[in-house]
């Protein structure tokens, strides 16, 4: 109000007040300001307690032997000894296997089905909002009924699937789930479902960005639909590749679809190194918080590197 | 590309060429892009399968169902599954109280928050600002090792296991990103309208909240669209978290009212007369459906938030 009043009068005194008037307002916007603080503090206070500590503390309950139900076991520093308990633990291992399956079947599949998918998309002239609109669709359906859904369609007697193919003629369906060999890929496929439209997303931002006139003149040079897609799309599509491979990393410590479909069934065979840390901690009878956390951080360590790798790659 | 459709008109040749039905076809397939929408036609109907089929048997009874399972379009219809849902699942209308409680919770903290945040890193000058928003950033990109074991440790702690509040602080917390796209947002708005608020004195808060906030509204439903989604959808920290129905959240509590799992507990009236799978998809669609619901109507901003996260990152 002051500011206001006081924004009248010529001449030279005029000028300076006016100077200064406009340099206070410029300090009220810029200069140091308590408030600041003030501003972020509720969401620093939140972000701090639930987000930052847990980084800490989980890394330093790797080298525990914490187990919930004593928690005098709380601060028990035994060095690198869940570590070495984890190599020598047969459980653990075949759990690391299976989730290295996974990683393998699901990751390039669903990579390769994106970046199919995006391409397609990206050729269409109407429609393509509809069709970006289906892609992403699973990604926000709740993850329990996304696998329950699955279980129905794999359901041995009255699933989908098998009435489908008893239609078609084939006599003995498998049974999806309660197949030792099968009860994996099956599983992937449904997560393939749900988290392909993402990086097909993503794929196609990285097309929209190399820009019609790029498609114009590679055309004009002669270059066939393939021809632009080894030569044009897929160079310059290296980043978007480098940065869907890291987002997708974090399935090796896949553990949902286990946990809301058989619990690692049939035989153990779903049982990925993500679902074993996962009983080690909330189901295993003393509550193993330590033990869990060393095979976490070792599942963290073994993501972090393959995605720098990846990304010195996608520099090249 | 339409690089066929250009050459016409070069000469006498080409346009005899240009005449010929065939040519005429081939160029309206490309122009129309006909096989790629007919893949891409397919490729929806894939997607859409598992949810057209549950959606369809939800509408079957147990004759129907045994004898057509696989049927997208039932023979004959009926909402023998949907009494069952209303009626005997006592659990389901607690669930689905809690999970809007949770998200709605969720939404409104964030929301609030990230725009309190977002404006202070944007527009107010203070020591250490740059340095606090990048290590915010930054840390979105450490992996949690342990995280989950942390969390259980901490929230017990805190006496805030079993606790629908707790757990929406707990969700809440979740906010660089979203603190990220506020900052942004108060980016691109002019300086100038705030400055000239703040010559007819107006307070700090005042310009936040009268000024800054409404030019900043796209923002905030795209933030809360998100997280409202992502609260709903949540597994595995919920169940991490809540082992006591009165607290528990639909998308958790689902599996324990299914009825495959639930059979001892069917009410008499509806013996016989449904098949389990049946009630199962029709609760699944049931649990699934504000998500859908609003993954619908907010199209528009799902894909602006998910390309401008995408885009600046």
């Amino acid at each position: 109000m002051t500011a206001q009043s006081e924004s009248g009068g010529g001449g030279l005194f005029g000028a300076i007040r006016s100077y200064r008037q406009s340099r206070d307002r410029q300090a009220a916007v810029r200069k140091s300001n308590l408030l600041g603080y003030l501003f972020i503090a509720p969401a620093m206070a939140l972000y701090l307690t639930f987000n930052v500590w847990p980084i800490f503390r989980g890394f330093a309950m790797a080298f525990t032997d914490y187990r919930f139900v004593y928690p005098d076991t709380r601060w028990d520093f035994n060095g690198f000894g869940n570590f070495v308990k984890m190599v020598g633990d047969r459980r653990a291992m075949d759990a690391a296997g299976i989730s290295l399956k996974y990683l393998v079947f699901v990751a390039p599949a669903m990579i390769l089905i994106a970046l199919f998918l995006a391409v397609l998309i990206s050729k269409v002239k109407r429609g393509a909002a509809f069709y970006r609109w289906v892609v992403y669709l699973p990604a926000v359906l709740p993850v329990a009924v996304i696998f329950l859904m699955f279980g129905e369609m794999y359901g041995f007697q009255f699933g989908f699937i098998n009435t489908v193919l008893r239609d078609w003629g084939i006599e003995n369906p498998p049974n999806w789930l309660g197949d030792r060999e099968l009860a994996l890929p099956s599983i992937g496929a449904a997560h393939i479902w749900m988290i392909f439209g993402f990086p097909t997303l993503l794929f196609l931002i990285g097309i929209y960005n190399i820009g019609s006139e790029m498609y114009e003149a590679a055309s004009l040079d002669g270059a066939n639909g393939w021809q632009q897609f080894r030569f044009l799309t897929a160079p310059l599509l290296k980043p978007t590749f480098a940065l869907i491979v890291v987002l997708n990393l974090p399935l090796f410590g896949v553990v949902e679809p286990m946990l809301i479909l058989n619990n690692g069934g049939p035989a153990n065979s779903t049982r990925t190194l993500g679902l074993y840390l996962y009983q080690q901690a909330f189901e295993v009878g003393d509550l193993r918080l330590g033990y869990a956390a060393a095979i976490s951080l070792v599942i963290g360590v073994i993501s972090a590197l393959i995605a720098g790798l990846i990304f010195r790659w996608s520099r090249q | 590309m339409a690089s066929d459709a250009d050459t016409s008109g070069i000469g006498r040749q080409a346009a005899e060429m240009t005449d010929s039905p065939m040519f005429r076809l081939r160029a309206w397939l490309r122009q129309t892009d006909f096989f790629s929408h007919v893949l891409l036609a397919l490729v929806t109907f894939i997607v859409l399968l598992p949810l057209l089929w549950i959606i369809a048997t939800s509408f079957k009874d147990r004759l129907e169902f045994s004898t057509n399972s696989a049927a997208l379009i039932p023979s004959s219809f009926s909402l023998v599954n949907y009494q069952y849902m209303f009626e005997a699942i006592q659990l389901l209308p607690i669930y689905m109280r809690n999970s809007f409680i949770l998200a709605g919770g969720v939404t409104l903290i964030q929301v609030l928050c990230s725009a309190l945040a977002g404006y202070a890193f944007a527009r107010m000058r203070f020591w250490g600002r740059d340095f606090i928003f990048i290590a915010i950033i930054v840390s979105m990109f450490v992996p949690r090792a342990g995280g989950l074991m942390a969390l259980y440790e901490l929230m017990s702690f805190l006496k805030l296991r079993n606790s629908l509040f707790g757990l929406i602080l707990l969700f809440a917390a979740g906010l660089p990103a979203a603190i990220f796209i506020m900052r942004q947002a108060f980016l691109s708005i002019p300086q100038e309208v705030e400055e000239s608020a703040f010559i007819d004195g107006a307070s700090w808060w005042h310009t936040f909240w009268y000024i800054a906030l409404p030019l900043a509204s796209s923002a905030m439903v795209i933030i809360g669209t998100l997280a409202f989604v992502g609260v709903w959808s949540d597994y595995i920290i919920t169940y991490t978290m809540i082992d006591r129905d009165a607290q528990l959240t639909i998308s958790v509590g689902i599996k324990k009212v299914l009825a495959t799992s639930y059979e001892s507990a069917l009410s008499p009236r509806f013996r016989n007369q449904f098949a389990g799978e049946a009630a199962d998809a029709t609760m699944l669609l049931f649990s699934a459906l504000p998500v859908i619901i609003i993954y619908a109507l907010m199209q528009k901003w799902f894909m602006r938030g998910l390309t401008e996260g995408a885009i600046k990152f």
